[in-house]
């Protein structure tokens, strides 16, 4: 029985008079996809900093492969692959000088290779030698979800990953996505409406008022909605 | 360490060594053959420095701890050494200067040590202005921690430099070392009972300053259970 | 290794792409020497103490731009978070933005070097060689400390005013040791004479190195 990719325990944040999270719970195993809804500053984006260990929680335990993500060893930081609100690109570098950056920060076999692959993948082959400087929202994000993508993480977390996304884009996304889950990922990620991704099964997640709550499930919607140990089978 | 009666008891003891002290300088000990009266200062010079050396090694040893336990206690503690420290090495450099003055003939010279001295005071004082410009979180504690251990490892090598560039070029006044013969006992004594006493008020001090950040912190922790505890009970059951 | 290579040809990538960093640096070692010019007067512009102290005040100037603008990259789109979580090791991310920061400090000094010998009337000659281990001493131990520090004055408010206030007093020794080592090497001394100086110098590198190797995971991680 392996551990959980994803365990947090009454994880709680609070900055000076104000919390942002309380009484946390989650537990995800590999393979599992599950989506956090909820407002403007409803903490989701701190949950994901948490479990990248950017942020040390208040309260609680937030664990990582079993390991408290506020130490995470290199081996463990790895298999973590996090798109943020920031892109963490170099504006002055091209796509494919950023993807081949991090691809040698990674340790990949073939980082030109590599480069290359993701630039197809995420549609974005034509502009590779351009500067990311001159990109679009949308085209930088395209870019973003190829650099959290690349080491093929056991855990990846998007923070909005379809924010500022054309069609096209969130479809290349959303497929990525449903890529990862089926090679065993797990898959957490934030975003504003309920989504849709064919042929994964989403577990959807609201934070309110603080609390991670499972959404409009109707028996766990009774019992007061507070998450135990949910995802999984 | 944040007992009251402890606190009390260490103010009262202060007040009784000071008052002590100063009878024995202006009274006790027979001022200094060629120097006369300006020499008495030298009684609460050497004092503070002592203290406020000392100050800045604990700033640096609660660095190490905060670093490696990362208990804020460290922290509270550091922070309460820099600015007690940084007091009393301002008085350091005041009274060096008073006694210079009628001495020397000048209120400052580059001499080796008061160079040391004047290095120390611009470090811990880059210091304090960090922590005053941020706000107290782990992250400015961390900060202030790594500081306070650099500042420190880099006073054996301001010494021995400020000391080869001020005997490379000849130093035109007399130094320091030659006017500190003790020939009399009743010096030493002078000098022990002000260096308790300056100990004591150092150490009241630096109590006084710890158990109000300590306050400070447990009430900022306080605080967060308070917000979290509002939250809690206005949940709709 | 490969992550230390990786950060480092990319800081290097970038700089030859803009040349904003050397530039400002070499702009800044240059009006620096000649503000000293015209404040110590025609008179005692002769002098090699005057030079070697003028050379000095441009190279902490420069150094302090150079080390804001090695870690100044990373700020832009949150990239330092990227690579903390990366398996890169903090105190690899320090050795390379450490070598990034001599390397631009160090071309710098080469034109600050040029200047001086121009705007102080000395001649290029064997002294030149007697004074380049001393700068290049130098450069190391002020790059160490400036790139700790910048690590943390680029994450506090006003903290680019903090700069100088935490690394100039700290850099004091290093200084005193490479003016005095510097004027030597300037005045023809021999190689021997400026021994204990140079041992300072050596001393300090060692210290802060070190200090900054293993502290700077403190600075840069969490919160």
């Amino acid at each position: 029985m392996s551990a959980p990719v994803v365990e947090i325990r009454n994880l709680e944040k609070t900055y000076g008079l104000a919390f942002v999270l309380r009484e946390v719970q989650l537990r995800l195993l590999a393979g599992a996809g599950a989506f956090i809804i909820g407002g403007n500053g409803a903490g989701k984006s701190t949950l994901l900093r948490i479990l990248a260990g950017l942020e040390a929680p208040s309260g609680g335990h937030a664990l990582v492969f079993g390991q408290d993500t506020r130490r995470l060893a290199a081996r463990y930081r790895r298999r973590i692959g996090l798109m943020a609100h920031q892109s963490f690109l170099y504006p002055n570098l091209t796509a494919r000088e950023n993807l081949e950056f991090y691809a040698e920060l990674y340790s990949l076999a073939d980082p030109r290779e590599c480069a290359h692959q993701w630039l197809g993948r995420v549609g974005l082959a034509e502009v590779a030698d351009t500067r990311v400087r001159a990109f679009s929202r949308g085209m930088e994000q395209r870019l973003s979800a190829a650099r959290a993508m690349l080491a093929e993480p056991a855990l990846l977390l998007l923070d909005e990953p379809f924010a500022s996304l054309d069609h096209d884009g969130a479809e290349i996304v959303a497929a990525l996505i449903r890529g990862a889950v089926e090679r065993g990922a797990c898959v957490l990620a934030t975003t504003h409406g309920i989504p849709e991704i064919d042929g994964v099964e989403l577990a959807v997640f609201e934070i309110s008022r603080g609390r991670l709550m499972q959404h409009a499930h109707k028996e766990e919607g009774r019992r007061g909605g507070r998450i135990r140990s949910l995802l999984g089978r | 360490m944040n007992n009251p009666t402890i606190r009390n008891w260490l103010g009262f003891s202060t007040l009784a060594l000071m008052l002590v002290s100063l009878f024995m300088v202006f009274d006790y000990v027979p001022p200094d053959a060629e120097m006369g009266i300006a020499q008495l200062i030298f009684y609460f010079h050497v004092p503070l420095a002592w203290v406020a050396f000392a100050s800045f090694g604990l700033v640096a040893i609660a660095g190490i701890f905060y670093l490696w336990l990362g208990d804020q206690l460290w922290d509270d503690l550091g922070y309460a050494a820099a600015e007690t420290g940084m007091v009393f090495c301002t008085l350091v450099i005041v009274t060096g200067s008073i006694w210079a003055k009628p001495i020397w003939g000048t209120w400052w010279t580059w001499d080796s040590r008061l160079t040391m001295t004047f290095i120390l005071w611009l470090m811990y004082g880059g210091y304090l202005m960090l922590r005053a410009s941020a706000d107290d979180t782990p992250q400015v504690a961390r900060f202030g921690a790594v500081i306070g251990i650099v500042a420190a490892m880099d006073v054996p090598i301001v010494i021995v430099s400020v000391r080869m560039w001020r005997t490379i070029h000849p130093a035109v006044l007399v130094t320091k070392q030659g006017t500190h013969g003790l020939e009399d006992p009743r010096m030493v004594w002078t000098l022990l009972v002000s260096l308790t006493a300056f100990t004591l008020l150092w150490a009241w001090f630096l109590m006084l300053r710890f158990t109000q950040l300590r306050t400070r912190s447990r009430m900022a922790w306080l605080a967060g259970r308070i917000a979290l505890a509002t939250a809690v009970a206005s949940d709709p059951k | 290794m490969s992550g230390f290579a990786a950060v480092l040809r990319k800081d290097l990538r970038l700089e030859l792409r803009s040349g904003e960093s050397t530039l400002a640096l070499l702009a800044l070692s240059m009006l620096v020497l000649v503000v000293l010019v015209f404040a110590l007067g025609a008179a005692r512009v002769r002098s090699v103490d005057a030079a070697a102290g003028a050379l000095w005040v441009a190279m902490v100037f420069a150094g302090m731009l150079g080390a804001n603008r090695a870690l100044l990259a990373e700020r832009d789109n949150g990239a330092i978070r990227g690579l903390l979580l990366s398996p890169l090791d903090p105190s690899t991310l320090y050795a390379a933005k450490l070598c990034a920061a001599f390397i631009f400090m160090a071309v710098a000094e080469v034109g600050a070097v040029i200047l001086m010998v121009l705007f102080f009337n000395l001649d290029f000659d064997a002294s030149m060689a007697r004074l380049a281990p001393i700068l290049v001493l130098g450069a190391i131990g002020f790059s160490a400390l400036a790139t700790l520090l910048s690590a943390i004055t680029g994450r506090t408010r006003g903290g680019d005013m903090l700069l100088p206030i935490l690394v100039v007093p700290i850099f004091v020794p290093a200084l005193i040791a490479g003016v005095k080592a510097s004027a030597a090497a300037l005045s023809g001394a021999p190689f021997e004479s400026m021994g204990d100086w140079l041992k300072i110098m050596i001393a300090f590198d060692v210290l802060f190195v070190t200090a900054g190797y293993l502290l700077f995971e403190h600075v840069v991680g969490g919160d």
